[in-house]
């Protein structure tokens, strides 16, 4: 089955250079690798110094990248919700429900649907089958929004369980009336009569949230195999970002997904310490000591300060023997 | 004739009891029916509401209940005759 990958961390750190570089070490190891870039403000084509967009770009053998663009996304995501309504449903209108649809891609969380839904779109359509990559490394937005969409799946599955016990409640009900007394139940919505359902067999609402179930819970299946998926945090050697990774692991763990690697970029070290760097390398010796202690489950992976930015596949595939041990 | 007439009664009286039996049972029905309207489309008045997706899913096959709904909340400020009706009390 391909292998999942998400590398996380505060803005800045080497994220992508990270992700990046993973990806070069296992497409010369072999495997058929494919580097997607979720962050809306793209780098990772800056790091490879080609040009990328949503369709995959070859970098080298077995290896491809896509930055994923994020308008397109969002539109797509919200024209294909407010076609169904508008379409299917046009009696709805005397609602005014095209106010609402309209106003809906201001609505705060839209930026996190999107990705989620881009992301099952990905792993539907490049980790299934039989042309599926080895592995998919997702190089993701900071922290913060990265926690909300990895957590998503686990809170709208909360939702959708609720929401099927009460329906199931109301056709209850339903039947138990229709029993008694042998009355059909009809809706009259703009001077057209409608069938309105009394078994879970029949009823639309029921069906899509069995649909919405099976494909919340596909994806966080996915999420949360320790055999296939992990998410690999990235920090450098400062406390700030140690105790974000700190706090973003606690959550992770909570919704379950697999975190198995720490890697701490850009350590100075240095064999003679300039009187002026002193203080910054004591703040690293006291960062790594912090995360040995915060983060013991993690395997720990030091990649050192380059002299320069790693840029380009050289560069990459030297960072990338730092990397070797990450499945 | 006389048998007639008698049978139409005891279906009157039977559709009565029936009618009356299920009395609360609709009214429940109504009631989890605008509840169920309010939680997933809650974010229209204001309310937290599921992750847009599941009400945005949802919201083409909600007619019956978006109907519930606006009826009830007609009524919300005649709560008390709403009350009174159900316990029969004139």
């Amino acid at each position: 089955m391909t292998m999942i990958r998400f590398f996380l961390g505060k803005g800045g750190v080497g994220k992508t250079t990270s992700a990046a570089a993973y990806s070069v070490g296992k497409a010369l190891q072999g495997k058929r690798v494919l580097i997607v870039s979720l962050d809306p403000a793209h780098n990772l084509g800056d790091v490879f110094e080609a040009e990328l967009g949503d369709d995959p770009v070859k970098i080298m053998d077995n290896l491809v990248a896509i930055e994923v663009d994020y308008d397109k996304m969002i539109k797509k995501h919200l024209k294909e919700l407010t076609e169904k309504i508008k379409d299917i449903y046009g009696y709805l209108k005397i609602f005014n429900l095209d106010r609402y649809v309209d106003v809906l891609k201001h609505s705060p969380g839209v930026e996190e649907q999107a990705s989620l839904e881009k992301i099952i779109e990905i792993v539907k359509k490049y980790g299934t089958g039989k042309d599926a990559f080895d592995i998919i490394v997702f190089d993701t937005p900071p922290t913060g929004l990265t926690l909300r969409i990895m957590a998503l799946p686990v809170i709208s599955l909360i939702w959708i369980e609720r929401l099927i016990k009460l329906r199931l409640a109301i056709l209850e009900r339903r039947q138990t009336i229709s029993r008694i007394t042998g009355e059909t139940f009809e809706i009259e919505i703009a001077g057209k009569k409608f069938k309105v359902p009394i078994t879970a067999k029949e009823d639309p609402i029921f069906k899509e949230l069995v649909k919405l179930k099976d494909e919340y819970s596909w994806i966080n299946e996915r999420l949360t195999d320790p055999s296939t998926t992990a998410a690999i945090m990235v920090i450098n050697p400062e406390t700030l970002p140690v105790l974000e990774a700190y706090r973003a692991v606690k959550f992770l763990n909570k919704i379950k997904v697999p975190v198995t690697h720490l890697i701490v970029n850009k350590i100075f070290e240095l064999e003679e310490i300039p009187e002026k760097l002193k203080p910054k390398i004591e703040e690293q010796d006291r960062a790594l000591a912090l995360a040995k202690e915060k983060l013991p489950g993690l395997e720990m992976l030091k990649i050192p300060y380059l002299g320069r930015e790693p840029r380009g596949l050289d560069m990459l595939k030297k960072v990338a023997e730092y990397l070797s041990s990450i499945p | 004739m006389v048998l007639k007439k008698l049978s139409e009664l005891f279906d009157a009286v039977v559709s009565l009891f029936k009618g009356r039996s299920v009395e609360y049972i609709e009214v429940e029905l109504r009631e989890l029916e605008n509840v169920f309207a309010l939680i997933v489309l809650g974010s229209f008045i204001g309310l937290p509401s599921p992750p847009s997706t599941i009400s945005l899913r949802l919201l083409p096959y909600m007619g019956r209940e978006l109907l519930v709904m606006s009826r009830i909340s007609e009524r919300l400020d005649d709560m008390l005759g709403e009350m009174a009706g159900l316990f029969d009390i004139t």
